[in-house]
C-alpha cells in the first residue's frame, strides 16, 4: 500500500486535529495532545496494540523524521478484520548498588504481539497480547470486547490490565509497583465501560492478583477520568477482598499541558489487612514532567515517594528519574536515562542508581 | 512569561516530591528493629532469609491483596504461599520444593531460568550467588519454617544471636557479652586471638582502640561463646570482632560458610555504652 495524495491529507489533517507542532509517547502524549487512551489504542483504556489513528501517528507524527511520501505505510491491519502490532525492547542497565559489585550487561526486555480479530466492524473485537519473551510465552492479555459505538460503552470479558490511574510503561514506577496494577500483571474478570465526549467510566470485577491460582476472592475496581484539551483529571478505587488480608487502594490523578511541556501527577492510597499489627496504610506518589521540544525528542523528569507504612517513621523512599527519548524514524525509539533510588541507609537495594539505555522496536 | 511561571512552578513541585527516611530505629526491611529479625549475617533459615531477603527486596511489589502472582511476601504470609504450594506461571513446579532447589520455581526466577517471566528482583540488581546459595541450602535443608535439629544438622555455620545485639545502645556497660551460633563449636580451636574487642575512638570511627578479653564456652550450649572483658567498659562505642577463619564448626568448616558454597564472612557487631558499669 502507498501513501498517495489523499492519504497525505488525510495524516496532515490528523496532525492538525492533534493541534500539536511536537508529539512524543504514551500516556503523557495523551495528555499533550488532548487525547483519551482510546485515540490511539484498541483498548479504551490504552496500552497495547494501536489502533489506525495510532499506527499513523507513529510513523508520521512521533518520530523526528517520517518515511518518504511513497513509502509504505502500515496501519497494523492485514485485510479488513485482522489486526497486528508488537513491541520490542532490548536493555543496556548497568545497576549500582552500595557496597555491591556492579552489575550491567544487555537483557531482551521484553518481546510483545499483538492481535485483535474485529469481525463486526466497530463493535465487537477479540484481543490477544502475548509476551513472547523472556521466559515462555505468556498471555497478557485475551479478552472479548463488546462495543455499542453510538451510545459509548462497552463490555469486556477475558484476561486484560485493570484500569487503575495512569497506564504507565515503567512498571517499576511506585504508584504501579506498589498498586500491584501495571503491565505486568493482568486479572481475569469482566469490565463495564461507557466512553463520553469528556468522561471515560469503567467498572471492573475480577479476581484480583492476589487470588490467582488456588486463591480465592475477588476484586472490584471503579474508575472515572474527566478529559479536556489542556488536561484532565481521574479517580480510581480498588478493593481486593484475599484470603491473606483485603487491601483498598485509591487513586487520585491528572494531567495538565502548558506548552511543549505535559505534567502527569498521581497519588495513591492504600490499606492492607492481614499483618500481625492489623491494618498498614500507605502511600505512593508520581510527579512526571514531559518536554517535547523539538518533534521526535523528549525529556522525562519524574520524582516518586513511597511511604511503605504511615505508622512507622522515617521509612520513606524516593526514586528520581531523568530519561531522554529518541524516536528517529517510525518504528525505533531509543531510550537513555537514569534513576536514582533514596532510601534508609541500612537498605543498600533501595538506595542504588540504574543507568540504561534501551532500543524499542514497535509497530 | 506565564507558561514560564507555570514550568518553574511545575518544577518545583517535582523538586519538592518528599525525601527518604533516615531509617532511625529500623532495620534493614524498614521495620522497627526487633520486630523483623534481620539482626546478624544471612544464614540458611527461614526467618533469616525473610529479614534479609524478601522483606527488604521483595515486599516493595510482593505485597498486600494485588502481590504479583498472588505471592505475597511480607513475613505473615510468605511461608504459606511458597513451601509446596504450585507455581502460577508454572504450574508443573512448586515455589518451593523441600529438598530440591533446582525445581523450586523461587530459585528458578532469582537465578533467571525459569520457564516462564523475568528474573527477579523485577528488573535488577539480582541476587548474588552467595545469596541465592543460601536460599538453595535453606531449600536442600527441607525448608523448614524454623530451624528444627533435623535442619540444622546441614545449615550454616553462622551467627544465630549475641547480647549485646548489633546496634544495641546499652545504658550499664555488660560484663560479658555473649554470642551464640548456629552450629556446635570447635572449642579446641578457641585461642586468644578468636575474638577482638575494641573501643571506637572517636571522632575518627575508623580509629579503635584493642581491648584485653578472655572467653569460655558455655558448657551447657556448645554453640554458645561468653567473652569476657579484662577491664571495664567506659562509655562509648565498641566493636566485636569474629574472624571467618577465627572459629569452626566440628565438621571444621569456618565461620560463615554455608554447607554449599560461599564466602566465609566473619561477625561484626557494634553496640554502645552509655554509663560506667
Amino acid at each position: 500500500m502507498k501513501i498517495g495524495g489523499r492519504s497525505c491529507c488525510w495524516v496532515l489533517l490528523l496532525w492538525a486535529l492533534a493541534g500539536a507542532q511536537h508529539a512524543s509517547a504514551e500516556p503523557y502524549l495523551a495528555v499533550q495532545q488532548g487525547y483519551k487512551c482510546g485515540q490511539c489504542h484498541v483498548n479504551p483504556t490504552g496500552g497495547g496494540l494501536r489502533n489506525d489513528f495510532g499506527a499513523v501517528f507513529t510513523q508520521n507524527v512521533l518520530p523526528a523524521h517520517a518515511f518518504p511520501g511513497d513509502a509504505p505505510a502500515w496501519t497494523g491491519k492485514l485485510g479488513d478484520v485482522v489486526r497486528l502490532g508488537g513491541d520490542l525492547r532490548e536493555t543496556w542497565t548497568r545497576i549500582d548498588v552500595p557496597d555491591q559489585d556492579t552489575q550491567d550487561g544487555w537483557d531482551l526486555q521484553e518481546l510483545r504481539v499483538y492481535g485483535a480479530l474485529e469481525p463486526i466492524r466497530d463493535r465487537l473485537y477479540l484481543v490477544v497480547d502475548e509476551a513472547l519473551a523472556p521466559g515462555n510465552a505468556q498471555t497478557r492479555e485475551a479478552y472479548a470486547r463488546y462495543a455499542d459505538p453510538a451510545r459509548g460503552w462497552y463490555a469486556k470479558a477475558g484476561r486484560f490490565y485493570v484500569p487503575f490511574g495512569w497506564r504507565l510503561e515503567d512498571d517499576g514506577a511506585f504508584v504501579r509497583a506498589v498498586s500491584g496494577i501495571n503491565m505486568t500483571a493482568p486479572d481475569d474478570g469482566v469490565e463495564l465501560g461507557l466512553e463520553l465526549s469528556s468522561w471515560s467510566l469503567q467498572l471492573a470485577l475480577t479476581n484480583g492478583a492476589a487470588n490467582a491460582g488456588t486463591g480465592s476472592g475477588s476484586q472490584v475496581v471503579a474508575q472515572s477520568v474527566w478529559t479536556q484539551t489542556r488536561g484532565r483529571l481521574g479517580l480510581s478505587a480498588a478493593y481486593t477482598d484475599a484470603e491473606a488480608g483485603a487491601r483498598s487502594m485509591a487513586a487520585l490523578f491528572g494531567g495538565l499541558r502548558t506548552g511543549p511541556v505535559a505534567w502527569l501527577g498521581e497519588v495513591d492510597y492504600i490499606r492492607d489487612e492481614g499483618f500481625p499489627e492489623g491494618t498498614r496504610t500507605l502511600t505512593t506518589a508520581l510527579a512526571e514532567m514531559d518536554w517535547a521540544w523539538r518533534k521526535g525528542h523528549n525529556l522525562k523528569l519524574t520524582a516518586e515517594y513511597f511511604d511503605p507504612d504511615h505508622d512507622v517513621d522515617e521509612d520513606q523512599k524516593t526514586r528520581w528519574s531523568a530519561v531522554y527519548e529518541y524516536t528517529p524514524m517510525p518504528f525505533v525509539q531509543l531510550r537513555a536515562g537514569f534513576r536514582r533510588h533514596d532510601g534508609i541507609p541500612q537498605n543498600d537495594f533501595d538506595n542504588r542508581d540504574v543507568a540504561f539505555f534501551e532500543v524499542h522496536g514497535f509497530f | 512569561m506565564r507558561r514560564r511561571r507555570q514550568h518553574v512552578a511545575g518544577l518545583a513541585a517535582l523538586a519538592l516530591a518528599g525525601c527518604a527516611g533516615n531509617g532511625e530505629g529500623l532495620d534493614a526491611g524498614g521495620r522497627p528493629v526487633g520486630e523483623g529479625g534481620a539482626d546478624g549475617p544471612l544464614v540458611a533459615t527461614f526467618e533469616s532469609i525473610q529479614a534479609h531477603v524478601f522483606t527488604p527486596l521483595c515486599t516493595g511489589c510482593h505485597a498486600g491483596a494485588t502481590a504479583p502472582q498472588g505471592l505475597r511476601l511480607d513475613a505473615t504470609s510468605s511461608y504459606d504461599l511458597l513451601v509446596g504450594i504450585a507455581s502460577n506461571e508454572a504450574p508443573g513446579v512448586q515455589r518451593v520444593q523441600p529438598g530440591d532447589p533446582d525445581r523450586s520455581y523461587l530459585v528458578q526466577k532469582l537465578q533467571g531460568s525459569a520457564a516462564v517471566g523475568a528474573r527477579m528482583p523485577l528488573g535488577g540488581p539480582y541476587l548474588d550467588q552467595a545469596t541465592i546459595d543460601v536460599i538453595r541450602q535453606w531449600i536442600t535443608d527441607g525448608a523448614a519454617r524454623t530451624a528444627s535439629a533435623g535442619s540444622v544438622a546441614t545449615q550454616s555455620f553462622a551467627l544465630a544471636q549475641a547480647s549485646p545485639a548489633n546496634g544495641d545502645t546499652l545504658p550499664t556497660a555488660p560484663r560479658q557479652l555473649l554470642v551464640s551460633f548456629t552450629r556446635d563449636l570447635d572449642t579446641t580451636r578457641l585461642d586468644a586471638s578468636s575474638v577482638h574487642l575494641a573501643q571506637v575512638v572517636e571522632p575518627d570511627a575508623s580509629t579503635t582502640r584493642p581491648l584485653g578479653v578472655s572467653m569460655h564456652a558455655v558448657v551447657a550450649n556448645p554453640r554458645a561463646l561468653v567473652v569476657t572483658p579484662r577491664s571495664a567498659l567506659a562509655p562509648g562505642r565498641y566493636v566485636l570482632q569474629i574472624d571467618a577463619h577465627a572459629l569452626a564448626d566440628l565438621d571444621g568448616r569456618p565461620l560463615g560458610v554455608n554447607a554449599g558454597a560461599g564466602t566465609p564472612s566473619g561477625v561484626r557487631i557494634v553496640f554502645d555504652v552509655e554509663g560506667a558499669q
